[in-house]
C-alpha cells in the first residue's frame, strides 16, 4: 500500500477502494507543485543571469568571498544531490534487476538512455563552455588595453605630480621669502606683498599664511595671518583643509600636501611649507594651492578610474572566472539534476502503470478477481486502466459464475462419488459377481464376488475380455463376455464351470449397455452362484425319491414277508427236500425283506429328518464320550485329540451331532483300512463367531473332483452303504446353521471341518489335554 | 588504488596550501593588559600586490584568540579580537592610505608613498593591548592564536586553505 501510495496507479481491493478515504496524490504528480517548481527554477536561473551580468560591478570582497562561496556551496550541494540521485537510481536498478522485478530491465534501459542523452551533452557543453569562458576572460585583459589605460593613467598621474611638485616648490620659495618677516605684526601688508607675486603670476591660485603660536602645553597652533586668492578662483576653498594641513606641517609630519575637491568642480592641490627664521626657528606655515579645473580633474579622474577598474578586473580575473565557471557549472548541474530527476520520473511514469497492470494481472491470474487498478490519470494509461478494469469486471462476473458452476459440479461430483462408493460397496460385498466390459471389449470392473467365483485377480482389469475368458475353465463364459450371443437384450444362461476340480453352477446374465444416442457402451456380466441351489434341489429331489421309495417299497414288504413265513409253515411237513428248499427260499426272502426294510427305514429317516433339539452342550465332553465308543475296537487306529484351550458351550442337538461325529469317524476308519491316525481338533473363532470341529485322518485322501459329490445322496466311494451318510451329516450341520467342508489333510489324508455357530456368550469350558 | 592516491594528493595539497606563511606571535602581560605582537611573512602579500596597485581596498585581518588549553578536549576561548590592516592606493597621486582598526575601531591611519613601509604596516603590529589580564588566572598557561586572512581573494575557486591565510600561536604563562 505504501508503494501504491507513491504511484499514480495503485492496486486496491474493491472494498478498500470504496471504503478508504481518497489518498493524497504524490507531490511529483501534482501539476501545480510541478509548475511552481519549474517557475522557481526559472526564477533561480533569471536571478543567476542577473547576478552574472552584474558580477563586474560587484564589490571585490562580495564577489570573491560571498558570491564565489555561495556558488561553490550551491555547486557542491547540487553535485552531491546529482551523485545521490544517480547512486540511488543505480542501486535501485541493480536491486530491482537482482530481484528480477518485472520491467526492471526495461526501466534500467530507459533510465540509462535518458541519462545518457542528458549527461553526455551536458558534460560536453560544460567542458567546452568552461574553456570558452577561460579564453574569453583571458582575451579581456590583452596588452593593448593595458598600454592604453596605463598610459592614460600615467599622463594624468604625471600631470598631477608635476603640479604637486610645482606648488610644493612654490610653497618652499614663499616660506623662504617669509622667513625674515614678522608674522606676528599687526600690519600684514608686507606679508601680503611677499606672497602676492605667485598668485599674480598664476603659479598659484591661493596662498595662505599662518602664524605659529607656541604654548607650554602643546607643540603649538597655527593662526591664519593672511591669504591671497587669485581672481580666477570662483569656488570657495575649504579653509579647514588648509588649517589641518598647516597644523600637520607645523607638527613636523612628512605628509605636507593634500588634494582637495572643490564644490564647484575642480580640485585644489595644497602644499604646506614651514616658515623659519634665519636661526631655523619655525614662525609660521605657508600653504600654497594650485587650482585644477573641473574639466581636467574630471578627465584625469575618469582616466584613473578606468585604469583602476581595468586593473581591478584583471586582479579579480581569477574570482571572476571562478564565478562565471561556477554559474555555468551550477546551470549545468541544475540541468543535469533536473534532467536526471525528470528522466527517472518519466521512466517511473512509463513503467509504473505497466508494472501495476502487470501486478494486477498476476493478482487476477491468481484468482483475486476483486482487485482493481485505480485510475488517476486521464491519459492513454487511464484508458488502459479502464479497459483493464472492464476486463476484470467481466472476469469477476464469469469467475463468480464459474464458481457457482464449480460448486454445482462439485456437489454433483460428490453425489456421484457417493453413489459410486455405494455401488462399489455393494459390488464388493454382494455375493453376485459383476464384471463390466467396455465398448472396446476391455474388462473394466471385476468385483470381489466375481473374482472369487471366476478365480480372477485385479490384473484382469484392463485386459481384453476375450483374453480373460478365452482360456481354461472360463471358456464357457467367453461368448457372454465378448457379446457373441448376438442378442441386444439381457440374456441369462446357466453355465457350469469346473473350478479347481469342483463344479460350479453360475447363472450368468449379460446385459448390453447403450448410451443415450444408442452407441455401444459395453456390457455387464452378472454371475450368481447357484451351486447351493442346484445342490439343494438335488437333495430335495432325492428326499422326495426316498420318501416315495420308502412308501412304495415298504408297503409290500410286510405281505411279502408274511407270505414267505406262511409258505415256510405250510411246507414244514413236506418232504425234507421240499422243506429244505422252501426254508432256504423263505429265509432268503425274509432276510432280503429285512434288508429292504432297513434300507427303507434309512430312506425314511433321510426323508424325514427331525428338527434338532438344541441344548447347551459341552462339545468337548460330547466328543470325549463319542471317542469312548471306539476304545479297544480298532487297535491299529490311534485316536488323538487337539482341543482348544477354551471353548464356549454350544447350543446343539447332542444326539445328531454325535451321529455326525460317528459318521465321520466311521468313514475315516474305513478309509484308513483300520490302520492309521485320526485327530479330532476343536477351534474357537471368536471373530467369526463359530466353533470348529475337525476330523482328520492320514488315509489315502479324496480326489478334489469328488469332494463336492461326497455330500450328495447315494454317492459313495465305498463298495457298500447307501451313500446317505455324508448327505445326512451335511443336513444335520445345515440344520444347526453350520457348514461342513472337506479338504486335504497335511501331509496326507482327508480333513472334514464342521463350523457350528456360537454367540460366544456361553460358558467357556477348558480344553481336554 | 587510484582513488587512494588521488585522496592522498588532495590531502597533501591541503596541508601545503593552508597556513603556508609564517606567523610569529609574541605576548606581553603588563599593567593589566595583554599586549600582542604579530609578524607575518611578507609573502602573504605577494598575491595581493597587483590588487593593491590596482587601487583595490586590500585588507589583512588578524583574528586573535586568547585560549586556555584543555587536555584531550577543545581549547577554551577566553577572549578574541580582530585586528584589520587595510591599504588603498590612489593611482592618481601614487599615495597609499593605510588604516588599522581593532574590532572595527579605527586605531591608526597613515599615508605612505613607499612600499616597504606599506608592507611593514600590513604585516606587523606591535604590542596592541587586545585583552585584559583580569580574565586570566595566575600561573596558568594560555595560548594566543592568530589566524591571518587577506582580502580580496584572488583565486578562481573557493578553497578555505589557500595562500591568503596563515596562522600561528604562542603559549605563555600568566604571572601577575
Amino acid at each position: 500500500m505504501a508503494q501504491a501510495g507513491r504511484s499514480s496507479i495503485s492496486i486496491l481491493p474493491v472494498a478498500q477502494t470504496v471504503e478508504s478515504p481518497r489518498r493524497r496524490r504524490p507531490l511529483r504528480d501534482n501539476p501545480i507543485l510541478l509548475l511552481v517548481g519549474i517557475m522557481a527554477l526559472i526564477a533561480a536561473l533569471a536571478g543567476m543571469m542577473t547576478l552574472a551580468n552584474r558580477s563586474s560591478q560587484l564589490a571585490p570582497d562580495f564577489l570573491s568571498e560571498f558570491v564565489l562561496y555561495a556558488l561553490s556551496i550551491v555547486d557542491g550541494t547540487m553535485l552531491v544531490a546529482l551523485l545521490f540521485v544517480l547512486a540511488r537510481s543505480v542501486i535501485k536498478m541493480l536491486v530491482e534487476r537482482r530481484r528480477a522485478l518485472p520491467f526492471a530491465r526495461f526501466r534500467a534501459k530507459l533510465v540509462l538512455a535518458l541519462l545518457g542523452m542528458t549527461l553526455i551533452p551536458a558534460v560536453l557543453v560544460l567542458l567546452v563552455g568552461s574553456e570558452l569562458i577561460r579564453n574569453s576572460v583571458d582575451r579581456w585583459f590583452n596588452a593593448p588595453m593595458d598600454d592604453i589605460l596605463g598610459s592614460a593613467r600615467a599622463i594624468a598621474s604625471d600631470y598631477y605630480l608635476d603640479r604637486q611638485r610645482q606648488i610644493t616648490d612654490e610653497a618652499g620659495r614663499l616660506a623662504k621669502a617669509l622667513g625674515p618677516l614678522d608674522l606676528t605684526a599687526s600690519d600684514v601688508r608686507l606679508v601680503r606683498d611677499a606672497v602676492a607675486p605667485p598668485v599674480t603670476d598664476g603659479r598659484a591660485a591661493l596662498v595662505e599664511v599662518y602664524r605659529l603660536v607656541r604654548s607650554p602645553s602643546s607643540t603649538g597652533t597655527v593662526v591664519p595671518v593672511v591669504d591671497v586668492v587669485s581672481p580666477s578662483m570662483v569656488a570657495n576653498p575649504n579653509r579647514a583643509s588648509a588649517d589641518r594641513l598647516a597644523a600637520r606641517a607645523a607638527s613636523g609630519q612628512p605628509d605636507t600636501w593634500v588634494r582637495e575637491p572643490l564644490d564647484g568642480g575642480g580640485e585644489l592641490i595644497r602644499s604646506a611649507a614651514v616658515v623659519r627664521k634665519a636661526d631655523g626657528a619655525a614662525t609660521g606655515v605657508v600653504v600654497a594651492s594650485v587650482h585644477l579645473t573641473g574639466e581636467f580633474a574630471a578627465r584625469a579622474r575618469r582616466m584613473t578610474k578606468a585604469y583602476e577598474s581595468y586593473t581591478q578586473l584583471r586582479v579579480l580575473k581569477g574570482p571572476l572566472t571562478g564565478v562565471y565557471l561556477s554559474f555555468f557549472l551550477m546551470v549545468t548541474l541544475m540541468i543535469l539534476v533536473s534532467a536526471t530527476w525528470m528522466g527517472l520520473y518519466l521512466a517511473k511514469r512509463i513503467t509504473r502503470p505497466v508494472q501495476k497492470l502487470a501486478a494486477a494481472a498476476r493478482e487476477i491470474g491468481a484468482g483475486h478477481f476483486e482487485h482493481r487498478v485505480e485510475r488517476e490519470t486521464a491519459d492513454e494509461f487511464g484508458s488502459l486502466v479502464d479497459a483493464f478494469n472492464s476486463m476484470t469486471d467481466e472476469l469477476d462476473a464469469r469467475g463468480r459464475q464459474l464458481e457457482r458452476s464449480t460448486a454445482d459440479l462439485q456437489q454433483k461430483h460428490a453425489e456421484v462419488e457417493e453413489r459410486r462408493r455405494f455401488t462399489q460397496a455393494i459390488l464388493e460385498r454382494v455375493a453376485t459377481g459383476v464384471v463390466t466390459i467396455d465398448a472396446g471389449g476391455m474388462v473394466t470392473t471385476v468385483n470381489p464376488a466375481a473374482s472369487r467365483l471366476l478365480g480372477l485377480n485385479s490384473d484382469a482389469v484392463g485386459q481384453s475380455a476375450a483374453g480373460v475368458f478365452g482360456h481354461g475353465d472360463l471358456q464357457p463364459l467367453k461368448a457372454f463376455a465378448i457379446g457373441d450371443t448376438g442378442r441386444q437384450e439381457p440374456a441369462t444362461q446357466e453355465i457350469a464351470l469346473s473350478r479347481e476340480g469342483r463344479e460350479v453352477h453360475l447363472a450368468a446374465t449379460a446385459t448390453p449397455l447403450h448410451g443415450e444416442d444408442g452407441e455401444d457402451g459395453g456390457r455387464v456380466l452378472v454371475l450368481d452362484d447357484i451351486t447351493p441351489l442346484i445342490r439343494a434341489q438335488k437333495v430335495a429331489a432325492w428326499r422326495e425319491v426316498a420318501r416315495r421309495l420308502a412308501h412304495e417299497i415298504k408297503n409290500p414288504l410286510t405281505p411279502i414277508q408274511l407270505c414267505a413265513q406262511r409258505l415256510q409253515r405250510q411246507f414244514a411237513t413236506s418232504p425234507d427236500a421240499v422243506r429244505t428248499l422252501v426254508d432256504e427260499c423263505t429265509r432268503t426272502i425274509v432276510g432280503e425283506v429285512d434288508s429292504l426294510k432297513a434300507l427303507v427305514d434309512e430312506f425314511s429317516q433321510f426323508a424325514r429328518m427331525p428338527a434338532p433339539r438344541r441344548v447347551t452342550t459341552d462339545l468337548h465332553e460330547l466328543l470325549q464320550g463319542t471317542l469312548a465308543l471306539y476304545e479297544g475296537l480298532f487297535p491299529s487306529v490311534r485316536f488323538d485329540t487337539l482341543f482348544a484351550v477354551s471353548l464356549p458351550r454350544v447350543r446343539l442337538d447332542p444326539d445328531q451331532v454325535r451321529r455326525v461325529i460317528i459318521n465321520l469317524m466311521d468313514n475315516a476308519i474305513e478309509a484308513l483300512n483300520q490302520r492309521g491316525q485320526i485327530v479330532i481338533e476343536t477351534q474357537y473363532d471368536e471373530r467369526a463367531g463359530v466353533v470348529r470341529v475337525i476330523v482328520a485322518d492320514d488315509g489315502p485322501g479324496i480326489a478334489p473332483e469328488e469332494r463336492d459329490k461326497l455330500f450328495m445322496p447315494y454317492y459313495s466311494t465305498k463298495k457298500r452303504g447307501s451313500g446317505l451318510g455324508l448327505a445326512i451329516v451335511r443336513r444335520i450341520v445345515a440344520e444347526h446353521g453350520g457348514a461342513i467342508d472337506v479338504g486335504a489333510n497335511q501331509p496326507r489324508g482327508t480333513r472334514f471341518t464342521i463350523e457350528l455357530p456360537c454367540d460366544g456368550d456361553g460358558v467357556f469350558v477348558a480344553g481336554a489335554p | 588504488m587510484t582513488t587512494v592516491r588521488l585522496l592522498s594528493l588532495v590531502l597533501v595539497s591541503v596541508a601545503l596550501a593552508g597556513d603556508g606563511a609564517v606567523v610569529q606571535v609574541s605576548t606581553l602581560s603588563r599593567d593589566g593588559r595583554v599586549y600582542v605582537s604579530c609578524t607575518t611573512d611578507s609573502a602573504l602579500l605577494t598575491d595581493l600586490d597587483e590588487a593593491i596597485q590596482a587601487g583595490l581596498m586590500t585588507t589583512v585581518s588578524y583574528e586573535v584568540e586568547l585560549r586556555r588549553p584543555v587536555t584531550i578536549w577543545f581549547d577554551r576561548t577566553i577572549a578574541s579580537a580582530t585586528v584589520s590592516a587595510a591599504v588603498q592606493h590612489d593611482t592618481l597621486t601614487g599615495r597609499y592610505q593605510l588604516t588599522r582598526s581593532v574590532d572595527g575601531r579605527l586605531e591608526q591611519s597613515e599615508v605612505f608613498e613607499t612600499r616597504p613601509a606599506i608592507t611593514r604596516f600590513m604585516t606587523v603590529f606591535d604590542r596592541l593591548a587586545l585583552f585584559r589580564t583580569a580574565e586570566l588566572e595566575p600561573n596558568v598557561e594560555y595560548e594566543v592564536r592568530v589566524r591571518v586572512r587577506t582580502r580580496p581573494r584572488v583565486t578562481w575557486f573557493f578553497w578555505p586553505w589557500d595562500r591568503g591565510s596563515a596562522s600561528g600561536f604562542v603559549r605563555f604563562t600568566f604571572i601577575p
